[in-house]
């Protein structure tokens, strides 16, 4: 059974895997072994556990779909994070959006302050009469 | 002696503009390239999730969406993608005024649009015309376009559409066609007209987990992020191209006000020598 996870940025993880659990905030869980059914699910916020041996590893994915096809599972999210734990990896991810946004609020308020300051030398100097 | 040196001043100052509008280009050229790559890579995960969609409306033919129906026109919202920064040619004027032109066209009074915007000069110029808007801070359209940018935007947008505040959500856009050429472009977001609904094979072995309405509920903001992630993209490389192309030719604009201006400085300096000469020259003559 092979997954693929895909996001905007790219592929995230795409590996040969036992078995997969797939949990989603609003619809619950459920579980996908060898040889399921064709299925389509979708995902708001949840995460996917990864089993492969005796290896496993949590993806966070907000937004996305999960589709299994004859053994190939494709998830598609919007964002998704790794991690050991769930818990950890949906810490980083929400971390990571938070940090985003309020990036973007920074660099709005950055941005009118230096135009303020362009406009004010630009009149103090004069330059715009030359 | 005055007049030569300002043409030397302009000349030394022609020369950092022209390095500067020559880093600018291939910063954008570089910007580009990565943007028109990830452009790329995209159209299959859009595809992909357009597919998606098909199987599910396919595999319930007579299931209605609101998102899917035409209704009365009354209010058109439109979305305006546009850069955050100027300095790329003709970029944001085309985009805008290509907008101004649509609501003088279509629309009497503001009480029948609302605009949404993506990217500062778009907003700005929103606001400097008084076109009713439904963000009331900008948007930046940043050079790594994230999801999480716009999303706020598009799912207040999808929001209004299903109170029935809107009735057509139109994209207006420059579209990527190659390096030289961008032209703007209108794309109707909602309703969603254009899948296709046909049965094809090995569609209804599928189960939706937990039912195919709440699948499709859930798909159709994904779907939608999509698209307007994809024109998002198309857009920045636009942008990129469009910045790209105009920092060409303010590079090659100045070079040829060097040329012009070294030709001024010769002259002035010949016609100084020759005033100088001719001074000795006299001053010798009178000598003797």
């Amino acid at each position: 059974m092979h997954i693929v996870i895909i996001t905007p940025e790219g592929e995230l993880y795409n590996e040969d895997v036992d078995a997969i659990v797939v949990s989603s905030h609003s619809n619950g869980d459920y579980g996908v072994l060898e040889n399921h059914l064709p299925i389509i699910s979708t995902i708001d916020t949840g995460y996917i556990k990864l089993e492969q041996k005796n290896l496993v590893y949590y993806v966070v994915v907000i937004n996305g779909v999960v589709e299994n096809h004859r053994n190939l599972i494709s998830v598609i999210a919007e964002d998704a994070f790794i991690g050991d734990s769930k818990e950890t990896a949906f810490k980083n991810l929400s971390e990571i959006r938070k940090e985003r946004i309020e990036e973007n609020k920074k660099r709005n308020v950055e941005l009118a302050k230096a135009e303020r300051e362009l406009r004010r030398q630009i009149k103090l100097t004069g330059a715009g009469n030359v | 002696m005055a007049a030569l040196r300002d043409i030397k001043n302009r000349i030394e100052a022609t020369i950092k503009t022209s390095q500067i509008t020559k880093a600018m280009n291939m910063v954008s050229a570089s910007k580009l390239r990565k943007t028109e790559r990830k452009y790329r890579l995209f159209q299959p995960i859009k595809n992909k999730v357009r597919m998606m969609l098909e199987n599910v409306l396919s595999s319930n033919i007579d299931l209605r969406h609101p998102l899917l129906e035409l209704r009365d026109i009354k209010k058109v919202g439109y979305i305006i993608v546009a850069s955050d920064r100027g300095l790329a040619g003709p970029y944001n004027h085309n985009i805008l005024k290509h907008f101004d032109q649509i609501i003088k066209e279509r629309h009497q009074s503001k009480d029948e649009y609302i605009v949404g915007t993506i990217g500062y000069k778009a907003f700005s110029f929103c606001k400097r015309k008084g076109h009713p808007l439904l963000n009331n801070e900008s948007i930046n359209s940043r050079d790594e376009v994230h999801f999480i940018d716009f999303q706020a935007m598009s799912r207040a947008f999808v929001q209004l559409y299903l109170e029935e505040g809107v009735d057509k959500i139109i994209m207006i856009y420059s579209h990527y066609v190659n390096t030289l050429i961008q032209e703007v472009k209108e794309e109707i977001l909602l309703p969603i007209t254009d899948l296709a609904r046909t049965k094809t094979e090995a569609v209804s072995e599928y189960i939706f987990e937990p039912s195919a309405e709440t699948v499709m509920n859930e798909l159709f903001p994904i779907y939608l992020d999509n698209t307007l992630y994809g024109i998002i993209l198309d857009a920045k490389t636009s942008e990129h191209a469009s910045r790209m192309t105009a920092m060409k030719n303010a590079t090659d604009n100045a070079l040829e006000v060097i040329r012009k201006q070294k030709l001024y400085y010769n002259r002035a300096r010949q016609s100084q020598i020759t005033i100088e000469l001719t001074d000795i020259i006299g001053g010798a003559n009178a000598v003797t």
